[in-house]
């Protein structure tokens, strides 16, 4: 999904001034970005390396399970459904339903829900220019989940499971908080770190008090799935559900990667890009739009977890250098690798009883903000 | 589990029971002394509500939860709140005595109530057993024995009888789904589980380690339950999203034989007299086949 111009004087603008921004910021954690000329085969390369990094890591997960199945047994299941689709699966008998309707689209969830929320986060981080963005930290999530647990209440979407007026509720949840989030932000033109945290602390706050209201509202019965569903949750879905998200992944995605020009230029602030052409609101706009529909798809599947917005594409960017049309697609596969990871020690690790993966995610990820903070003595940089 | 209640300090003499000893000791194993039999009540579940009526205590309740819909008359009395109960509303009901469960009781409730001089009884039920034990001691404290004693044999008289019917039946797999999206169940440590045993199902996640878990599917999978029952409201079914959910899963026996049961949460959830009741619902679905003459236990 590139974004065709690879040498026009925008893109080479770009490169300088991250080169610039780079040398300006990690000093501390010694990472600077690499070399931040991006190449076509650079590109293709780093993707497709972490394309085949993303499949390692969900073949590893798909061996690992409540159930104890070895390699060969798993890819000689996997080698009767390519032959054979549906017929093969069945044919392996347990392991095989295991595999194939327990697992597989299991971890498929995984790959999506962690590849929205982490280009989600990079979106974000780069309109706020402010690394701790992303939607769970700036209250969106919670939004979203707030969204979510009104049409549970008023009983529009009769399961947690539905994919039918859910999503719809949770994405204008999710616009709701992030159009606040946004007036809160454009108010002073560049956010200080610690207001916008603020605001999302105080907009989390506020929302997780709306949510424990609808909640207690609700029958005891129904109230303890929620606050379960709630803390973080992917349960092994329809391969129809899975097909609808992958479409919401997909627009999404499209819409925020085709900004990925606009948003190099914005991290070097407002007035700057405007000067170089690019249309500021209108960027701002898109991008905040397509974070509220990823955002709300993923909340209204799997609830809200944490983390995976925020940490991820820090990580990619330390490694990968600043420029967007690479840390977008990049973010992404490396956000669902790394759910799909969490959830398999979520999975596992007390079997056959589960824990929710928002609390493995957290677990992981909080150190490593702690940690980010503690290195740059809270001088977080978009570097 | 058998509970242990202390008989008071001075004697343990059975012979002696008419001039019981008016000091008790709870769940948490609070010593409470009540000089005479409570004239004013009020009940922190709907199961000692059930419980009390049941006794014919109808005068001395003053104040119940919004969840004590039963006996009919119970919804006539002030509500207190559940989860959160409302200390005010408590105290304005002046009552002698505060019945709570163990596990809704907050610590901090507890206190107020204790610092408030509010003698509180905290009551629990792991076992079906503890239910006819619990009435007899509601049976004391209120000077009720022979209500007390006439509900209680006639609950350990319909225990028995399920026990006997289904000792010589095969024991069949059960799921019981809480919550299908994340899948919880009750495990080992649940009142239900418990439940479940008695009536001839063995729990497919008893392996568990906690109460209520959330249960992995691969789990499910390889257990195969031969039947899954959802507790319900009482007048709602399954739901239809929980419905095609669980229709994906084709292989399982439950399923292919379509034996999704509901069943009202409220029978299963309230260890008060009712309880047998809900027993018997879930031996009939787990056992149908031992009904075939249709007449109750």
């Amino acid at each position: 999904m590139g974004t065709g111009d690879w040498s026009g004087a925008p893109g080479a603008g770009t490169d300088v001034t991250a080169v610039g921004l780079a040398s300006r910021g990690s000093v501390a954690s010694g990472a600077v970005g690499r070399s931040s000329v991006l190449t076509p085969q650079r590109w293709g390369v780093t993707l497709l390396g972490l394309g085949l990094l993303a499949l390692a890591i969900a073949l590893v997960c798909l061996r690992f399970g409540a159930e104890p199945i070895g390699f060969s047994e798993m890819l000689r299941v996997l080698g009767l459904v390519v032959r054979d689709g549906e017929a093969g699966a069945e044919s392996a008998g347990a392991t095989g339903v295991i595999l194939v309707q327990v697992r597989l689209p299991r971890i498929l969830l995984a790959l999506l829900v962690g590849g929205c929320l982490a280009t989600v986060g990079v979106g974000l981080q780069a309109l706020l220019r402010n690394p701790l963005a992303d939607p769970y930290v700036l209250g969106i999530s919670s939004g979203a989940a707030l969204g979510a647990a009104l049409a549970i209440l008023l009983g529009i979407g009769t399961s947690v499971a539905s994919l039918s007026a859910l999503p719809l509720c949770a994405f204008l949840g999710g616009l709701g908080s992030i159009l606040v989030v946004y007036r809160i932000a454009s108010s002073y033109g560049h956010l200080p770190i610690h207001t916008l945290l603020l605001a999302g602390v105080i907009l989390n706050a506020i929302f997780s008090a709306l949510i424990m209201f609808v909640t207690s509202m609700m029958d005891p019965n129904r109230s303890f799935g929620m606050m379960s569903w709630l803390m973080g949750t992917l349960t092994a879905p329809d391969y129809p559900v899975l097909a609808v998200l992958t479409l919401y992944l997909i627009l999404g995605a499209w819409v925020l990667f085709r900004q990925a020009r606009s948003l190099n230029l914005l991290t070097l602030g407002e007035e700057a890009a405007r000067a170089l052409g690019v249309e500021v609101e209108t960027v701002k706009r898109t991008v905040f739009f397509a974070s509220a529909l990823l955002t709300g798809a993923v909340v209204s599947v799997s609830g809200m977890i944490g983390f995976v917005g925020m940490v991820i594409p820090h990580a990619v960017r330390l490694v990968l250098g600043p420029d967007h049309r690479l840390l977008l697609p990049a973010s992404a596969l490396v956000g669902g690798a790394f759910l799909a990871a969490a959830d398999t020690i979520a999975r596992t690790l007390l079997a056959p009883a589960e824990m929710p993966v928002g609390v493995v995610t957290a677990l992981a990820g909080g150190p490593v903000f702690i940690y980010l903070l503690a290195a740059r003595k809270g001088r977080l940089s978009l570097s | 589990m058998k509970k242990r209640r202390q008989q008071g300090i001075l004697t343990g003499m059975p012979f002696m029971a008419n001039l019981a000893p008016r000091t008790f000791v709870d769940d948490l194993g609070r010593k409470i002394f009540l000089a005479k039999p409570p004239a004013r009540v009020v009940s922190l579940a709907p199961s000692v509500t059930e419980s009390l009526f049941a006794i014919g205590l109808d005068q001395e309740i003053v104040g119940v939860t919004e969840y004590c819909d039963y006996p009919p008359q119970a919804r006539t009395r002030p509500k207190v709140g559940y989860a959160r109960p409302n200390i005010e509303a408590i105290v304005a009901l002046q009552p002698d005595l505060v019945l709570a469960p163990r596990e809704f009781m907050r610590a901090d409730v507890l206190g107020k109530l204790e610092q408030l001089k509010i003698p509180v009884y905290i009551i629990e039920a792991r076992t079906i057993e503890d239910v006819p034990s619990n009435i007899l001691t509601l049976g004391r404290m209120f000077e009720r024995a022979p209500a007390a004693n006439q509900v209680a044999a006639r609950i350990r008289e319909r225990i028995a009888s399920v026990k006997q019917k289904t000792a010589a039946l095969p024991r069949l797999r059960l799921l019981y789904v809480l919550n299908s999206q994340p899948l919880i169940t009750v495990g080992p440590g649940s009142f239900i589980h418990h439940l479940i045993e008695l009536a001839g199902g063995t729990n497919v996640a008893a392996r568990a380690a906690v109460p209520y878990p959330r249960l992995n599917m691969e789990e499910v999978l390889k257990e195969d339950p031969q039947v899954i029952v959802f507790p319900v409201g009482s007048a709602e079914g399954i739901s239809e999203a929980d419905r095609q959910l669980w229709q994906r899963w084709s292989m399982l026996s439950a399923v292919r034989q379509g034996r999704l049961h509901t069943i009202p949460s409220d029978l299963l959830n309230r260890p008060g007299p009712r309880i047998v009741d809900g027993l018997d619902r879930l031996v009939r679905i787990v056992h149908p086949e031992a009904f075939e003459g249709g007449n109750s236990p």
